[in-house]
């Protein structure tokens, strides 16, 4: 068992040692790469920004994480979520005026509020089921969600300017001022979360249901409420880093399953229910979607491609993650 | 299953082919359209249900199968000039060929991840076909020469869609289908009886990619143009799972009468609310999967209207 474990560590680092070259060769053989000054400042601001970016993603995949973790539940409805959390963003800043960051005072209780119902009225039933029917059941949720909110705001793309000139950090490496707010917002939100786990009582509560769900109950943790609590923070995080995202991209209704994939490959890579794992996830995931993009003819176009070869190799080669499966 | 009862089944089939072949064309060339398309996600949802139903794999990109499909006969059909029919048959071979490459690593995962992984492959396909510009014509989709008339592919999918009747019907009931079965409700123990279940479950996978392939075919053939994003549309994959889901998966007859129902309750929802209609959808399958994952043929298993088969 040992030697197995080893073996797919050694496997899973040469993928990931061919994953991340694969973009320089194809650059070198497109003649996207030039070896030059000018060139290495601008693959240095590529790659910090791809690190900021993972800021972000980190977030909404230790959302997915802490679901998995608790409840062993995929939740499909992730990335709709951080949609929704985009567009609530978006129409606090359109409506009432508030600026997107400001606005998460009264986003984050709303979005709590929703994953406490969801949890409640849905999923309470099926925790510890079989594992498809959470599934399916998060997967019905996302269409609705991605149907009513196309229904309420219809299909078109939308941008919320928000602080859309860069940051010099040294002679032309550049980075936006909106992705180093949203980077600073989502080290903020993930480490509070972190210490609210480690710390407080719920916190320990949440670590218990995760490590063992019997004998949390025995110990007198009611742990469906643990199961609404989870619910609702993963809910939050994930609303949060819809925010995030909104001050970055353009988003509509249908972008929700790419967050949804793009959070899977994170907690795959970095380990299922691992809490670290996932943050070193996202930010490896961004770090190699930002080299696609600066490497490939047409890469922007194909940056989609990392999350899901990610997410399969990974699952193929070691599927319990760079971190092992872990209880949070 | 006895002699008797596959002949008063094939009766039943006879009876059901007959009533297509003279029944609907009677009408406008809207109702032949709209029982074409219900034939289509009859062929869409058994096959699935070859996969998931039988072996318990819930594959949620049984899509892909169906966009290769249509993408196969476009491609035969627009740049090397061949007539449709024959590029059906490619599209066969391709859709198998593409299931057995993509299923020999993808179906070593189990339960949820073999369906994140299939929806990723599903996601990760449509962005290939949009950027790999020399073979698929990219985002601009594929226009076919204007000279389908809606006989011909009528009648090819009438063919494609008995041909899958009886294929799931035979899965159903035979040794092979037995096999699936076992691997469904315990795969460590069907290998522990001497099941070889990595060839039955990529014998399984293969299968079911045949017939979207085929059906993919006809849908391109008939509508006159394709393009990624509708050809490798998520909501094909959904509504061929609910269908299944709703009728019964692991049974034959099921699928095809949520197939029926469902696609002739959601023609009617869209053309009364355009958008509204998948939003009801997601609630269904919510509702689907909580209160009746064994579909309307387990509740009539339950109530003792059908023998008790195979059912899940």
């Amino acid at each position: 068992m040992e030697k197995v474990d080893r073996r797919s560590k050694y496997l899973l680092g040469g993928f990931l040692v061919i994953a991340y070259t694969l973009p320089f060769a194809i650059g070198i053989y497109t003649k996207n790469v030039f070896f030059e000054m000018q060139w290495f400042k601008d693959l240095i601001t590529v790659i910090l920004n791809g690190f900021m970016q993972g800021g972000v993603y980190a977030m909404f995949a230790v959302g997915l994480t802490m679901i998995f973790g608790v409840m062993r539940i995929i939740n499909v409805a992730h990335g709709e979520m951080v949609m929704l959390g985009a567009y609530l963003s978006w129409a606090s800043f359109f409506f009432l005026g508030f600026d997107p960051l400001a606005a998460m005072v009264f986003t984050l209780p709303i979005a709590f509020g929703l994953g406490w119902l969801i949890q409640k009225f849905l999923l309470n039933a099926v925790v510890g089921g079989p594992e498809l029917t959470p599934l399916l059941m998060t997967f019905g949720l996302g269409l609705s969600m991605i149907y009513g909110v196309e229904l309420l705001f219809t299909t078109d793309f939308r941008t919320i300017p928000y602080a859309p000139d860069s940051f010099q950090i040294a002679e032309s490496i550049v980075v936006g001022r909106s992705r180093m707010i949203s980077f600073g917002m989502a080290l903020v939100i993930s480490i509070g979360v972190f210490v609210f786990l480690k710390v407080h009582r719920i916190g320990k509560a949440i670590r218990a249901t995760a490590q063992n769900a019997d004998v949390a109950m025995v110990c007198g943790i009611n742990i469906y409420n643990i199961y609404m609590i989870t619910s609702g923070i993963a809910a939050a995080l994930a609303v949060a880093g819809g925010a995030l995202v909104s001050i970055q991209f353009g988003f509509n209704p249908e972008t929700g399953i790419i967050y949804t994939l793009q959070a899977f490959a994170i907690i795959v890579l970095g380990g299922r229910g691992h809490f670290i794992g996932a943050m070193i996830g996202g930010v490896m995931l961004a770090v190699m979607e930002s080299l696609i993009s600066f490497m490939l003819p047409n890469g922007t176009a194909l940056v989609e491609i990392a999350a899901y070869g990610l997410m399969i190799f990974v699952l193929l080669i070691r599927p319990q993650g760079l971190m092992g499966a872990k209880e949070l | 299953m006895s002699k008797k009862d596959n002949l008063r089944n094939l009766g039943f089939l006879a009876g059901g082919v007959v009533l297509l072949l003279f029944v609907p064309p009677t009408f406008s060339i809207y109702v032949r359209s709209f029982f074409m398309f219900m034939m289509m996600y009859v062929i869409l949802s058994l096959s699935w249900n070859i996969i998931s139903g039988y072996t318990g794999y819930i594959n949620f990109g049984h899509v892909i199968f169906y966009g290769v499909g249509s993408y196969a006969t476009a491609i035969l059909v627009v740049d090397y000039g061949w007539h449709w029919i024959p590029t059906l048959f490619a599209a066969a071979v391709a859709g198998f060929i593409f299931a057995i490459v993509l299923g020999y690593p993808v179906l070593r995962l189990k339960g949820p991840y073999f369906a994140i992984a299939m929806l990723g492959a599903s996601e990760g396909i449509r962005v290939i076909a949009i950027n790999w510009h020399s073979l698929t014509h990219g985002a601009d989709g594929i226009n076919f020469p204007n000279i389908e008339n809606s006989w011909e592919t009528y009648h090819a999918m009438l063919v494609v869609m008995v041909l899958t009747i009886i294929v799931a019907y035979w899965v159903g009931h035979s040794r092979f289908g037995i096999r699936l079965n076992a691997i469904r409700e315990d795969e460590v123990a069907a290998e522990s009886l001497g099941v070889n279940t990595t060839f039955y479950k990529l014998a399984a996978f293969g299968l079911s990619a045949i017939f979207p392939a085929m059906a993919g075919g006809i849908q391109g053939y008939k509508v006159l143009y394709i393009e990624p994003e509708s050809e490798f549309f998520i909501l094909i994959t959904i509504y061929m799972k609910l269908f299944a889901m709703f009728g019964g998966k692991g049974t034959v007859i099921g699928p095809i009468l949520g197939a029926a129902l469902l696609y002739s309750v959601q023609e009617y929802t869209w053309i009364r609310f355009p958008t509204a209609h998948l939003i009801t959808f997601g609630i269904f399958i919510i509702l689907v999967a909580r209160f009746m994952p064994r579909g309307l043929m387990g509740y009539a298993i339950d109530k003792g209207w059908a023998r008790k088969g195979m059912v899940h």
